[in-house]
């Protein structure tokens, strides 16, 4: 049952982004078709061990932060230092560096949000942020002090619970910014930047909150990159411009990447009466399960399912799709044929944002709304880089008698997927993230109506 | 060891807890206390107990930290009492 609820706007955003100061520069980059992705030494360090060596990362001094190192344990950061000043000691003592971006991006969003000291503060705020991962390099060390090391639980630090815990995120944003509204992390693996904004959208809409800041962080963690490269799943044998190719008849892997994503959201009809600025409105957002017990395979019945409980609230055909699009082999080619199945084969366009930064997991839902809020902004269609050569021939499952789907190669849909950022009017723009257990998302954004 | 100086050792330690007041650092007595005074916070007291571990090369017994008072000559006097344990 669908209830109609109220109208919410999205007035403040900020992020951070590999290889980029800003906001402005993330735009810049973005829409200039530049790739963001590396080299990374830290994986370049381990020689064979690694698979993959190219990742979109962050480093602390281009976030602006100097590590403080224990004087116990070597390579245990004590705490962190920022530079630039923005975020008093006492916060920092109990953030890992996610948390720190998740606390930086939230003092941007509100500065854009142009929300007051007591808006901020107001029962009516709520914080609603997570991570697809632990915060590794704090467990890293603190276990090992444990059982490597010898050592007390004392010397491994006192606050391995509080920069390590689920909801580390949220809870480091309440703390600095005060609000007394509700303050949670929900989880969704690669879904979930996408789902906590879902959340804070849905806590908005039905009268909960007048307000919320929301999104997904991950931050730099060798950890997190292993985990994946041990999955054999990471893009590999590419340059790391060309190594997020989605749709790419050559693709071999996701790049795995980190980053931050927050958004400022608002009641609109508060925002509209004192005069905010509206970025965005989202429209609806609507989330399932697979349904078929497969913990990584994605499912068409599950993605069709998606659209239709998407489209049933909105109405709106999208002017563009954002996709998951990781550039993954199986994912990419069942999400293109999931959403040609749904909209067609004409009048709209596919964009794949991760095919500039890689995957960001935990947080590329929030940073790729972000994007497609630039599109909406910008009126351009950012591109699906190294899209260059598409399967002339059908995929295997599409050859399977129980596939129930188009019935065209991955090549029939050549004008759907751009490979320059080009400009085009957009009114909508539907934002998709998936994630491992076969949990899906959907978000429809549109211009302010 | 002298007071004094296991005094300076602290300071020295405390210089580098940066959720500690800095500024209150230049006069620090016996009398100082951590948590009003140095606006410590009560997280932060584990971490310097285990610098002054390290610091002073001994180990407290848990007992001893349970029932450590917030003064500075509460820790001295612990200090003192651990290492004359040997």
């Amino acid at each position: 049952m669908q209830l109609k609820g109220r109208k919410v706007a999205i007035v403040g955003m900020g992020g951070i982004f590999p290889n980029c100061t800003d906001l402005a520069d993330f735009n810049q980059k973005l829409f200039s078709n530049q790739s963001l992705i590396r080299e990374w030494d830290q994986a370049l360090a381990h020689g064979k061990k690694v698979r993959s060596s190219v990742s979109g990362y962050i480093t602390e001094e281009e976030a602006g932060l100097e590590v403080v190192w224990s004087t116990i344990f070597q390579n245990y950061p004590d705490t962190y230092i920022d530079k630039l000043s923005r975020i008093p000691d006492g916060n920092l003592a109990t953030a890992d560096i996610g948390s720190i971006w998740a606390m930086l991006n939230t003092l941007d969003a509100i500065k854009m949000a142009n929300w007051t000291t007591a808006e901020t503060e107001s029962e009516q705020t709520a914080v609603v942020i997570s991570s697809g991962s632990a915060g590794n390099i704090i467990l890293r060390n603190a276990w090992h002090t444990f059982f490597e090391l010898g050592a007390k639980s004392r010397q491994g630090g006192a606050h391995t619970v509080d920069r390590t815990m689920i909801f580390r995120e949220a809870a480091n944003v309440s703390c600095l910014i005060k609000n007394k509204g509700v303050s949670e992390s929900i989880g969704s693996a690669c879904a979930t930047g996408l789902g906590n904004i879902g959340h804070a959208y849905r806590l908005i809409k039905y009268g909960f909150q007048d307000r919320a800041i929301a999104g997904g962080v991950e931050g730099t963690a060798l950890e997190t990159f292993i985990g994946f490269d041990a999955m054999q799943v990471l893009s590999r044998g590419f340059s790391p411009q060309e190594s997020s190719r989605p749709f790419d008849k050559n693709r071999n892997g996701f790049v795995c990447s980190f980053g931050g994503g927050i958004v400022a959201l608002e009641e609109y009809e508060m925002a509209k009466s004192r005069g905010a600025k509206i970025l965005a409105v989202i429209d609806t957002y609507f989330n399932n399960s697979d349904g078929d017990g497969d913990m990584f395979y994605p499912s068409f019945a599950g993605q069709q399912r998606l659209w239709k409980g998407l489209l049933q609230e909105t109405g709106h055909r999208p002017d563009v799709v954002k996709v998951h699009g990781t550039s993954t082999p199986t994912g990419d080619s069942i999400e293109l044929l999931s959403v040609v199945d749904t909209l067609g084969e004409s009048g709209y366009h596919i964009s794949a944002p991760k095919s500039q930064f890689g995957h960001m997991l935990g947080a590329a839902g929030a940073v790729e709304l972000i994007s497609s809020i630039m599109m909406l902004e910008n009126q351009m269609v950012l591109p699906c880089l190294n899209s260059v050569n598409l399967n002339p021939e059908l995929e295997n499952f599409q050859t399977e008698p129980s596939w129930n789907g188009p019935m065209k190669p991955l090549e029939a849909y050549r004008e759907l997927i751009p490979q320059q950022a080009f400009a085009k009017e957009i009114n909508h723009i539907t934002c998709l993230n998936y994630g491992f257990g076969g949990t899906n998302s959907a978000m429809s954004i549109s211009n302010d109506y | 060891m002298e007071r004094q100086e296991i005094i300076n050792g602290l300071v020295e330690i405390l210089r580098t807890v940066r959720t500690v007041n800095q500024e209150k650092l230049n006069s620090v007595t016996e009398e100082t206390d951590f948590i009003s005074d140095l606006k410590t916070p009560s997280t932060e007291m584990i971490n310097i107990v285990a610098k002054i571990e390290q610091k002073f090369d001994l180990e407290f017994d848990d007992d001893d930290i349970d029932d450590l008072g917030s003064k500075i000559k509460d820790t001295v006097n612990l200090i003192i009492k651990t290492q004359e344990k040997g």
